[in-house]
């Protein structure tokens, strides 16, 4: 193998030397060890004995005496006989980098203004904060159309609010005001990883569970019979039960309620749950406030309030914000099973289905004419897994079977 | 053979020479990338020493160390490869020529800083001496550290505590290319030993029987707790400085042929010969075995991989396993309990389970501390682990780093953060880089402690904070807890883990009471206390100012401003998570710090919110900040420095308003 010979690096800050000649002749054999050629560093001047023996065959671009090149430059070859000298990728290469070229003598433009595919953006009569224009891009609200409250003329979140309705809770927004978080587990992050492919989008996974909805149906109707006697007091709605009942459910199965935050899990400290309400203008989900600790009968009344905002179109942005959980329910237009979806931050939404009469076949072999209904749960499998899930429908199943509610006293008959 | 036989000493010279006369034509052909200094006419002093010590004997030596690591047992190949860069080496490619590491076999490490050597022979030999083992330190250093400080605090410590150490001075009449003639005081190093009144002895150093004889009875006397003795071995380097240098401007061809002639080994060689000990051809043989070996060792390293990129950034602080404890929430009520009472419990319990950790300080010992912190404990603990030392902070600092190099847990108790800037060079170059240099089998669980901040008048030499200096740099954890509890569970944490830390304790708090509770409470580094949760504005304080901090919440709340505040409690590690959360929620930040604000933690934190937090950020970030001013005595012009309650609740208001 020919041997190469290279300028050496005499001193640790040496980037360069002066070549200051071979100390054998070109074509001469030399032994490893006998001194080769001249060099000086920047600090000394030093023969360099050759590391090989054989024939010293110079490179065709050898500098010449006294011209300085870079550390490494291959100044030759020590080749054993009947070896040829390799040809150099690239003669002639200079050693130290070339000047970046210059495209013309115009003066130094910003990137910005010379780049035509990043177009400038509109400028704004006031500065906007960051958190601002996020707010005015979730809302489609054009910056300019605001003016600034504050004392530094910049518009801040709270003058995009104030312009705009919000039109949907927002990942990002205020409104998620408590959160408790929790670390991932390695299997949790592992498991989310795998699932994802890697691209931080949910994971939605849809269950499927049929339940015995007679109790539902007959608590449901001794309200009815209440409240047609008592105007004071109407009836909740079937839809309120189930709302009430996923409340006291996502209490014992709180995962439900977590939402992704990347490298950990964010519990809300209060349960907020979103009900979906079909309305002219589409889908609206009004948010029903600390459904674990608020009364049957109050979240009837609060839910009738909002049903009939949105309905109306009045539904204040804050109504809509801060669920960690939405129960959805086509029942009332037939639909016996569907796939709903997620609404993000959420990881877990409610399918309720219709309520059907099936005969359902009996222990003795007989059937009997029951009230059933289909519970489909849609969760983000990154934040928990299929079996949990199952078990939260289990216990809404055993909860719709048997309901903890109390039903209303029968009307009196005096 | 005895390692102390003349045959074995040859052998161990001949090695070496072979070993650097291979790289230096390494260095030649680039294959060594950085530095390499040769120990080429010196061998005998390091064969010669290395004879007496035994594996748990501990070397600490300098740039020129390639001899000293051979002659006490490491494989050439570990050196070689360490030059060559590569995986094999015996820092994996950390270190290069200047930071050799084998702890396996007592070689703790060459240091590419002249001096500290000296100081953490010392600590080992400290260190041994705290275990009860019969163990010796030893220090090789050039005649350029005797006129360094390191030496002189060195010498007299091993001095006053008697210590198991020898001084190995390799007086090779330059330091570079400056004669030592022409810059030491008093040229005898020896006399300079003798004047700590240790046992100090000059002997030709090229001559390798009498190196071997000086050492050994040295190393006796360690052994048998007679303390420490001091060689200077006359010698002479004769290749370059570094390989690669000039040799001539500072001396001339014939003085350095003159010294080849002088060879140790052509000497020793000589000698066998004469006694018979040895025929001419048994000695070639040896010599060229021992090229063999080196060139062996030359063709194992080429073949050895790179280590890979991606373990650039392995060994910075400890494996993590070691370290964090879980927060536990508190099983029984709290009592009350001062600051300094609260880590004082810490240390004393501490102490009263590990018997591997010592305390260093002044008045530290009979007197309890300036600040009270050992109250109490050198009466049941003694004077070995409750230690008064001499006012030497560097000197103290560098004992510390070699006894946690040895296996010891060292407490330094600095009492003012002023003083230790004497010791900066030993706590970031040596104590903060030495679990990276070799790579990750020294444990530096050094902890450094005492007060900062502003108040009482201390004027400017008893006032300064600093964190955010020592935050900077790698390899160093940062505590500044603002409460009792705080105190005491990050001090536990400092305690029971393996990295070095630095836990600085604010004046004005010493005397503060709060909640302490029961149990074994510890807390991890890096994870910050919301001490108030609010909604408008994310305020973020350390030590003092969260107390202030927490007033002008109060203040504010009453006018419908809700603060939300954020104690980091360590700054190294930072806990921006924490901040950034808050953040999101409030959209606003104000950073209020004592210490200076150019270069600070303040800005750090900025930039990470900016950076991470951008989105949600209403209003830009503000900073509050000690003046930029050394610190005045008078009252007046002392308060007028450090943000208080009224400045901080008007920053918070024009942060809302904006
Ligand atoms: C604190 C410090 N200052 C300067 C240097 C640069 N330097 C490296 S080696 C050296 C000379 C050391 O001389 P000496 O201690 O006699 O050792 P020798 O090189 O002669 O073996 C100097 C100044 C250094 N490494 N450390
Ligand atoms: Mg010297």
């Amino acid at each position: 193998m020919p041997s190469e010979i290279q300028l050496p690096r005499l001193g640790w800050s040496m980037e360069e030397g002066r070549f200051l000649g071979w100390l054998v002749r070109p074509g001469e054999r030399v032994a490893a060890g006998q001194p080769l050629f001249t060099v000086e560093g920047d600090k000394a001047t030093q023969d360099v004995e050759a590391s090989a023996s054989g024939r010293l065959v110079p490179a065709p671009d050898a500098p010449a005496e006294g011209e300085t090149v870079a550390v490494g430059r291959v100044l030759g070859w020590l080749l054993a006989d009947g070896e040829a000298a390799p040809t150099p990728a690239n003669p002639g290469t200079p050693i130290a980098p070339a000047e970046p070229a210059r495209a013309d003598a115009t003066a130094p433009v910003p990137p910005s203004l010379a780049s035509p595919a990043a177009p400038i953006s509109p400028v704004h009569a006031f500065p906007a904060s960051p958190r601002a224009r996020r707010a005015a891009r979730a809302r489609g609200v054009d910056l300019a159309s605001l003016s600034p409250s504050g004392t530094a003329g910049r518009i801040r979140e709270r003058d995009v609010l104030a312009a705009t309705p919000a039109p949907r809770a927002h990942p990002q927004s205020r409104a998620r005001t408590d959160w408790r978080e929790e670390p991932l587990s390695p299997a949790r992050r592992t498991i989310a990883a795998r699932l994802s492919h890697g691209h931080p989008r949910p994971v939605p996974v849809t269950l499927n569970l049929r339940c015995d909805a007679s109790r539902l149906v007959a608590l449901r109707m001794a309200f009815k019979v209440r409240a047609a006697t008592d105007p004071a007091e109407p009836a909740p709605t079937l839809n309120d039960i189930l709302v009430h009942l996923v409340g006291i459910a996502l209490g014992q199965h709180p995962v439900l309620t977590a939402s992704w935050a990347g490298d950990h899990l964010r519990f809300p400290r209060v349960i907020h749950v979103g009900f979906a309400v079909d309305t002219p203008d589409g889908l609206r989900v009004p948010v029903l406030r600390d459904v674990c600790n608020t009364p049957l009968k109050e979240l009837a009344a609060q839910a009738r309030a909002m049903a009939g905002a949105a309905r109306s179109g009045r539904l204040a942005p804050a109504d809509t914000e801060g669920a960690c959980f939405t129960v959805t329910n086509l029942g009332a237009l037939g639909i016996e099973s569907f796939t709903p979806v997620v609404n993000p931050p959420e990881s877990a939404i409610l399918g309720v289905g219709a309520v059907v009469r099936e005969a359902v076949p009996l222990e003795d072999g007989g059937f009997a004419a029951l009230d059933r209904m289909t519970l489909s749960l849609t969760f983000d499998h990154r934040v928990l897994d299929g079996a949990p899930a199952a078990r939260f429908l289990q216990s809404l199943r055993s909860l719709i079977e048997h309901p903890p509610v109390q039903p209303p006293p029968s009307p009196s008959h005096p | 053979m005895d390692k102390r036989s003349p045959l074995a000493l040859y052998r161990s010279m001949l090695l070496i020479r072979a070993v650097e006369e291979r790289l230096a034509l390494s260095h030649q052909q680039g294959l060594v990338h950085g530095a390499c200094h040769t120990y080429v006419g010196q061998e005998s002093v390091a064969a010669g020493v290395c004879a007496q010590l035994a594996d748990a004997d501990a070397v600490f030596s300098t740039h020129r160390g390639h001899g000293h690591a051979l002659a006490k047992g490491m494989q050439p190949l570990r050196l070689v490869a360490e030059l060559y860069g590569r995986e094999a080496g015996c820092s994996g490619g950390r270190g290069g020529s200047m930071h050799l590491f084998e702890p396996a076999i007592g070689m703790m490490g060459t240091s590419g800083i002249v001096g500290p050597c000296i100081l953490q022979a010392v600590g080992a030999a400290y260190a041994f001496r705290l275990a009860r083992l019969p163990h010796v330190g030893v220090a090789f250093f050039g005649d350029g550290a005797v006129n360094n400080g390191a030496f002189h605090e060195g010498l007299n410590m091993a001095a006053i505590w008697k210590l198991p150490v020898l001084f190995v001075c390799e007086n090779n009449q330059f330091a570079t290319e400056v004669p030592f003639a022409s810059v030491a005081g008093n040229p005898s190093v020896a006399a300079r030993g003798a004047a700590y009144r240790i046992p100090s002895f000059e002997i030709d150093g090229n001559d390798a029987l009498a190196v071997e004889q000086a050492a050994r009875e040295a190393v006796e006397a360690a052994r048998l707790g007679n303390g420490p003795t001091l060689l200077e071995c006359r010698t002479y380097r004769t290749r370059p400085h570094a390989e690669g240098m000039g040799d001539f401007t500072y001396r001339t061809r014939e003085e350095v042929e003159r010294w080849k002639a002088l060879c140790p080994i052509a000497r020793l060689r000589q000698h066998l010969l004469d006694l018979g000990m040895a025929t001419g051809p048994d000695l070639d043989a040896m010599a060229a075995m021992a090229a063999a070996e080196a060139e062996a060792a030359h063709v194992a390293a080429v073949a050895s991989p790179f280590p890979l990129a991606s373990s650039a950034l392995a060994h910075v602080l400890a494996p993590a396993s070691a370290t964090p404890p879980e927060p536990q929430p508190p099983t029984r009520p709290a009592r009350t309990l001062s600051f300094m009472k609260a880590t004082h419990e810490a240390l004393a319990e501490a102490m009263a389970r590990d018997p591997r950790i010592f305390v260093l300080g002044e008045g530290i010992g009979q007197r309890g501390g300036n600040f009270a912190t050992t109250s109490g404990l050198h009466a049941i603990h003694g004077p070995e682990r409750l230690r008064d030392t001499p006012i030497c902070e560097r000197g103290f600092v560098g004992l510390a780093c070699g006894a946690a190099m040895a296996g010891a847990r060292p407490v330094v108790d600095f009492m003012f953060a002023d003083f230790l800037l004497d010791a900066v060079g030993e706590i970031l170059n040596q104590v903060a880089k030495m679990h990276y240099m070799s790579s990750g089998r020294l444990r530096m669980p050094v902890l450094l402690r005492g007060c900062i901040g502003i108040g009482h008048s201390a004027a400017t030499h008893h006032s300064g904070s600093y964190y955010s200096m020592y935050a900077h740099f790698p390899g160093l954890r940062v505590a500044v807890p603002s409460s009792p509890a705080d105190a005491m569970g990050l001090l536990r944490t400092a305690l029971a883990g393996d990295d070095p830390v630095l836990f600085l304790e604010h004046r004005e708090l010493l005397n503060i009471k709060g909640p302490v509770p029961e149990g074994s409470h510890a807390l991890p580094f890096g994870k910050a206390a919301v001490v108030r949760e609010g909604s408008h504005v994310t305020v973020v304080a350390l030590a003092l100012m969260v107390h202030r901090a927490l007033h002008a919440c109060s203040v504010l709340a009453e006018e419908g401003i809700s603060v939300e505040l954020i104690d980091p409690r360590t700054v190294a590690p930072l806990d921006l998570q924490t901040i950034l959360a808050s953040v999101a929620k409030t959209g606003r930040l104000l950073v209020v710090d004592e210490d200076f604000a150019h270069c600070g933690i303040g800005a750090e934190i900025a930039a990470g919110v900016a950076n991470a937090g951008f989105d949600d950020l209403d209003a830009p970030i503000r900073r509050l900040n000690g003046a930029a001013s050394p610190t005045p005595y008078s009252p007046t012009l002392e308060s007028a420095l450090v943000p208080d309650a009224d400045a901080i609740a008007r920053a918070i208001r024009d942060l809302c308003a904006e």
